[in-house]
């Protein structure tokens, strides 16, 4: 007030002039006068300061709306007041407009449509309001007193004056870009960054993100512990697809259950961006156990509570921890409760054919009926059949050959492998390779190319063996089946031909025929060894060791998938051009044996009547003898022709094999041993 | 400050009346603007009008709080015992309470602002508690809060009643503000009490405590065999939130249980499981064990109390009232798994069921059943089992035989009936009067096996003829075997396929079903799936119309063989003993009038031949087309085990070489 007066006093008054003595006393009583109305106006104007800060008009001071900016004011004084009141009063308005847009945002966040996060934050400010309206509430009192003068109620502001603009800019940004949720966070997290240097109001700032962030942390708990989504307000950063069903991975080829019935969202808060997808995957595996009926309780500690995020990390260790119990109880789950190690082990057995005298069997009583066109053939027929050769062979005290399926595909293998386009394998050169042969062979294709088997996962082992691995299986399973069938076909060709082991053949087709016969058996079981011996039984050890050590079920997949991939590339179903060739050669093979079944008793048969004839009734009849003999010639002449057309396509095939073995033997060590088995030699030399 | 009329004191003073709903002397309730306010005449500057209106809302809130409670609770007694509901009830006293801790707030500053207000400039020393707008309105931030999330709450209630409400108002406790989830929780562990004590009755005791019809679950009443199924339901808009369907169907079956053991089986075994369960989860059975929040406490009595009461329920049907036995009894009489029994029944009413449905008395097919079971092993089985079955006539219309009407029937009593049902035992009347027809055909074959029995026919004296009606002879016999053969090999796997593949499959995996079923309604379901199983399987069912329609065809077709070939043979036989009564009157008659006897009957049989190829031809021609309807429309059907049936049927690929060649 003495200030006030002094300011008051200053214009117009001619304090030292001697001569007006009166008019300065009148000048005197003038600021007096002045002085008082000064006085009363601060009295008035400290009023309405105090209703201001609480966003209240007064006499002097009115709020106007910003047009075009929804919720903001501005507030102002009288302009009859006095300029130097007037100039103070102006420094305390952004307070008050700051106030004023926090307690809107507080009112209109409080809603229940703004989710958790803003409704904790919005709770936090309300609680910083009150403290502020508490300060206004005394600032009255000290008014009350007549303590209190603009100025000091300018001092008793400054405190304040950093916090809430530091809340209003948060505000504003919230409210421009309208965040719920994780973004409410981020940006509190970003300005508590960049209010780095101001140590108060970062720690406000941090205060607040801390209650904020509290109900999230709660979600993300349940989650973590639970594998429950508790999120009413679509505000978590992990989505459910509820429309994916379990069901769907024993169909489903590329296994979208497990990649999206649970996803990431956008919007992950920066501080779980790390371990985002370490958080997916736990609630994942707590969420399969759930599904498996297996009850699972998270020790619960308070240590292991989300307390907060702050700068000891403490948060993550949770996380980790949580993260490595899920995913060993559920590969503990897996391996004991639904004994994944034995269904990989039957799948081998079956598919892979790991003990195969019941296809032996099944091939004996099935071979009428796959013989077929795949078009004609019954599969319920092979079904039961199939059923027969498990139950009466060795299989049949294994419990898991019940699962088994049989099914019969349309198109050849290598027509399959073009339309997986996912195999990484070909390039559209090689597939025209592949149409080329499939058009030749598409029409003579029967189901012995076709057949595969099949078997019935449950879940959750699904995930492990899911319709894509199993399809991987079955590519194998039938290029396998077929070179079973295509060496048994040549064992029957040479069964017949034994038939002539008494009799003196050096020098006749026949000779040349077995060593054909041979040599094409000796390349058809070289190939079964390879792929039995030399790929799928040390990948297999590999596997099965890794997984031993395997420590989450995702890995667990990755293991197996790559032993799949690895078994594929390595059966040559990933490199078409070997494979076309692979084919032809088997091709040849059936020819050959097919031919051989043919041609051989016509021969047989002219053989022993020749034989027989020739012990009985040498001398009867000549002419019979010859007509005999021209027979046997011709046949025979038929037969050596053949014999030598095959002989050559045979062994031209089989060469022009070596240079491609060779060239890519460097890349693909894998191949050398191939080309050792083959092709007896070392390629190196 | 000379401008104001009202002094602040007396204003503060006004405002604490109106945050009780009361008008003041300056501040007044005004109706047309909804809001307490200073009247326009009373001067007051603009800020001070401003806090006051502020100030008021808070009256404004509590009116319409205090408003929901008056009318909820203050109306006459009787009137809102039937209007408003325990959870209302709940509610309201959760709200007052509520209010009064608001009340006592409104005391305390009551008594602050008789303290007078200093005025600026006066320096007198004054205490800290005196009260100015700005001071109260700090004080009242809070409840102001908590009165609007109040009055949020009212509205969100309005007209809606126990389980609805508890539901509405767990809707509204997902808030991410401590302070309302502190607040909200408090008052849903009051109103959820009701509800609470309800399930925890309905689950141990079986009681449907619920006067006011508040409960998810609302029982009807019904007649005890229907108990089970219709007796109690879950009423979808009166479940809340916090109990999901599953576990309310899981509290509506453990009731249900306790009910269908008292009522149903007089069985009071269930009240040491209950208090098993209830001692096993740690909750005393007396009341109010269980609040809101503690879902997982629910949910583990409930389980608990569930597995324990369906555990002795399961007891008591299996055990007191032997389920397995009368499922296997009914396999056995009514799906004719017991063979020697079916084949006696078949021979003893067979001649009975001959004549016209009006004709025949059921009293003496009653008696001819029990003739069947004293001679067929049947007779060893419980006596209480054979009691029930009993003899059905079916509605018969004019042309029906016996064979239409007749049917196997058996009682199950209470509390089997649930199981057992009218219509269930209608479906099993199906499936009977099927297997019956298929079994009639099957005899009837036999018989005409009988009839054409090789021995008979080689003694025939026509073999002694001549050779024209020799061949004649020989060529119909033959036609007359092969198709003999046909039917024969068609009944024959089409009865292996009914037997073995549909009856024993499903009653085995009913079997294991039965025996993995935890609670009644998994018995109920195993009961409809065997039962629907066979349906679909043996053609009964709704997509498998046109193919029985076919296979009744075949089966008229084969009885029409049946009696033709019953006729043929009669004759021929009447034919034969004229031939082998030749000799005893050669030596009493003369020989041209047996030359004349002997022409004349090979004139006659010469003619049964003729008649008797055509005949059967034209049979075989049927016979023929129908089976190949019945079997190009095999391959249609959906059922894997159809094709099965397809693929038995036409092993040697006969019939399909057949269709293909023509």
């Amino acid at each position: 007030e003495v200030k006030a007066a002094a300011a008051a006093q200053a214009p117009g008054s001619k304090p030292f002039s001697l001569a007006s003595t009166e008019s300065v006393i009148g000048s005197y009583a003038v600021s007096v006068q002045a002085a008082a109305i000064i006085a009363m106006q601060e009295l008035l104007v400290i009023d309405d300061l105090l209703s201001a800060l609480v966003g209240i008009e007064g006499r002097y001071i009115s709020i106007k709306r910003v047009r075009g900016k929804e919720g903001y004011v501005v507030f102002q004084v009288d302009s009859s007041m006095d300029l130097a009141l007037q100039e103070l009063t102006r420094r305390i308005f952004p307070l008050c407009e700051d106030y004023v847009l926090v307690s809107q945002f507080v009112e209109s966040r409080s809603h229940f449509k703004n989710g958790l996060v803003n409704h904790a934050l919005a709770a936090a400010l309300r609680a910083f309001l009150l403290d502020y309206q508490a300060m206004v509430a005394q600032l009255e009192h000290q008014f009350r007193l007549g303590r209190l003068s603009v100025q000091g109620l300018w001092f008793f502001c400054q405190r304040m004056m950093s916090s809430l603009n530091a809340l209003a800019v948060l505000v504003e940004k919230a409210t421009s870009n309208n965040t719920s949720g994780s973004a409410t966070l981020n940006l509190l997290q970003s300005q508590a960054k960049a209010m780095g240097g101001d140590s108060a109001v970062r720690s406000l700032l941090e205060k607040m993100t801390e209650y904020a962030s509290a109900a999230y942390l709660r979600m993300l708990e349940r989650w973590v512990y639970e594998g429950v989504i508790d999120d009413p307000y679509g505000e978590f950063f992990i989505a459910e697809n509820k429309s994916l069903q379990k069901e769907s991975l024993t169909q489903d080829y590329d296994a979208k259950y497990w990649q999206q019935r649970y996803s990431l969202k956008e919007g992950i808060p920066s501080f779980l961006t790390n371990v985002a997808a370490m958080i997916l995957t736990t609630g994942k595996y707590l969420n399969v156990m759930r599904e498996c009926g297996h009850n699972v309780q998270v020790s619960f500690s308070e240590n292991s509570k989300l307390m907060s995020f702050g700068s000891n990390h403490q948060y993550l260790e949770c996380i980790k921890s949580a993260y490595d119990f899920a995913s060993g109880e559920l590969l503990t789950l897996m391996k004991d409760k639904y004994d994944l190690i034995g269904k990989l082990r039957s799948l081998k057995r079956y598919l892979l054919l790991d003990q195969g005298d019941f296809l032996v069997h099944f091939m004996d009583i099935a071979q009428e009926e796959l013989t077929k066109k795949p078009e004609d053939i019954s599969a319920e027929k092979l079904q039961s059949l199939l059923d027969i050769a498990l139950r009466s062979t060795a299989a049949a005290s294994d419990p898991t050959h019940e699962e088994l399926i049989c099914c019969v595909e349309r198109g050849s293998l290598l027509k399959k492998l073009a339309t997986l386009k996912d195999l990484d394998c070909a390039c559209p050169a090689d597939k025209l390779a592949a149409a080329d042969v499939d058009q030749s062979m598409q029409l003579s294709i029967t189901g012995l190319e076709t057949f595969c088997l099949s078997n019935k996962v449950q879940w959750p082992l699904s995930l492990v063996i899911s319709r894509k691995a199993l399809t991987k299986y079955q590519l194998i399973f039938r290029l396998l089946f077929h070179c079973k069938h295509v060496s048994r076909q040549l064992c029957a060709a040479w069964q017949i031909q034994q038939v002539f082991r008494s009799v003196k053949i050096l020098g006749t087709p026949i000779l040349r025929s077995s060593i054909l016969c041979r040599s094409m058996l000796k390349f058809v079981n070289s190939l079964i060894h390879y792929l039995t011996f030399e790929v799928l039984e040390p990948n297999w050890h590999l596997m099965h060791d890794r997984l031993q050590t395997a420590r989450s079920i995702d890995e667990v997949i990755q293991i197996h998938d790559f032993f799949l991939q690895k078994c594929l590339k390595e059966c040559l179903l990933l490199s078409p051009e070997l494979l076309v060739k692979v084919e032809k050669l088997k091709a040849l093979c059936l020819q050959y044996a097919t031919s051989i079944q043919l041609l051989l008793p016509s021969i047989d048969v002219a053989h022993s009547e020749n034989t027989s004839k020739s012990l009985k009734s040498r001398s009867r009849i000549n002419k019979s003898q010859d007509r005999d003999q021209q027979l046997k010639l011709a046949s025979e002449n038929v037969m050596s022709e053949s014999i030598l057309k095959f002989e050559a396509a045979f062994n031209s095939e089989l060469q022009s094999l070596a240079p491609t073995l060779s060239n890519s033997s460097h890349a693909e060590p894998y191949l050398t041993h191939l080309a050792q088995c083959i092709l007896g030699v070392r390629i190196d030399q | 400050l000379d401008e104001t009329e009202v002094s602040e004191a007396a204003l503060v003073r006004d405002i604490l009346y109106a945050c009780q709903g009361i008008d003041g002397r300056y501040v007044r309730y005004d109706k047309a603007g909804d809001a307490y306010d200073l009247p326009d005449g009373v001067r007051v500057p603009r800020s001070t009008r401003t806090l006051v209106r502020k100030l008021c809302e808070l009256g404004w809130l509590f009116r319409k709080v205090r408003g929901f409670i008056s009318d909820n609770i203050s109306r006459s007694p009787s009137d809102a015992a039937t209007e408003v509901g325990t959870v209302a009830q709940a509610f309201c006293s959760a709200l007052q309470e509520e209010l009064s801790d608001y009340y006592k707030l409104l005391a305390v500053l009551e008594s602050y602002s008789l303290n007078p207000i200093p005025t600026p400039g006066s320096d007198s020393g004054v205490s800290g508690n005196y009260l100015s707008l700005r001071r109260l309105a700090v004080w009242l931030a809070e409840p102001a809060v908590r009165m609007r999330l109040m009055a949020v709450l009212v509205d969100g209630c309005r007209g809606l009643r126990g389980g609805a409400m508890a539901g509405a108002i767990h809707g509204h406790a997902q808030h991410g503000d401590p302070m309302f989830q502190e607040f909200m929780g408090r008052l849903l562990r009051r109103v959820c009490s009701p509800l609470f004590e309800m399930v925890r009755s309905w689950v141990l005791e079986g009681e449907l405590e619920d006067v006011f019809s508040e409960f998810f679950i609302i029982g009807q009443p019904v007649k005890a065999e229907s108990l089970w199924r219709e007796g109690y339901l879950i009423q979808s808009d009166m479940l809340p939130a916090f109990i999901s369907p599953v576990l309310a169907q899981r509290i509506l079956r453990t009731g249900k249980s306790i009910n269908f053991l008292r009522v149903c089986c007089d069985d009071s075994g269930w009240a040491d499981a209950a208090s098993e369960a209830a001692a096993y989860v740690g909750t005393t059975t007396s009341r109010g064990g269980l609040g809101y929040g503690e879902t997982d406490a629910l949910e583990a009595l409930v389980v608990e109390a569930a597995k324990r009461i369906d555990r002795h329920l399961m007891d008591v049907i299996h055990k007191r009232y032997r389920f397995k036995d009368h499922c296997l009894a009914i396999k056995r009489y009514l799906l004719l798994g017991q063979g020697d029994f079916v084949q006696y029944l078949m021979d003893v009413v067979g001649p009975e069921l001959s004549e016209p449905a009006n004709r025949i008395s059921s009293f003496q097919l009653a008696g001819l059943l029990e003739t069947a079971i004293r001679a067929s092993n049947a007779q060893y089985d419980d006596r209480d089992i054979l009691d029930r079955i009993k003899v059905k006539m079916m509605d018969h219309g004019d042309g029906d035989r016996g064979w239409d009407v007749f049917s196997l029937e058996y009682d199950a009593r209470v509390p089997l009936d649930t199981v057992f049902t009218a219509s269930v035992m209608k479906m099993y009347l199906k499936v009977f009067n099927f297997l019956w027809k298929l079994k009639r055909v099957d005899h009837s074959l036999t018989g005409v096996w009988k009839t054409m029995k090789p021995n008979c026919i080689v003694s025939s004296p026509f073999y002694k003829e001549g050779t024209s009606i020799r061949a004649q002879f020989v060529s119909v016999l033959r036609k007359c075997q092969v198709l003999f053969n046909e039917m024969n090999h068609f009944v024959t796997n089409f009865q292996y396929y009914i037997m073995f593949e549909v009856l024993e499959v499903s009653w085995a995996r009913f079997s294991d079903e039965m025996d993995a079923a935890k609670d009644l309604d998994d018995l109920l379901l195993a009961h409809d799936k065997y039962l629907n199983s066979i349906l679909e399987k043996a053609l009964l069912g709704e997509r498998s119309q046109g193919l029985l329609r076919n296979l009744f065809e075949l089966f008229d077709i084969i009885l029409q063989f049946r009696s033709h070939a019953d006729r043929w043979f009669e004759r021929i036989y009447e034919l034969q003993l004229r031939g082998k009564g030749k000799p005893k009157s050669k030596s009493k008659e003369s020989g041209s009038w047996l030359d004349g006897g002997r022409k004349a009957m090979i004139q006659l049989a010469g003619e049964l031949f003729r008649k008797m190829g055509e005949d059967l031809d034209s049979i075989a021609k049927d016979y023929t087309t129908s089976l190949d309807a019945f079997i190009t429309q095999l391959p249609m059907q959906q059922h894997v085990d159809l094709k099965f049936l397809l693929f038995r049927l036409d092993f040697t690929e006969y019939y399909s070489r057949v269709s293909s060649s023509k």
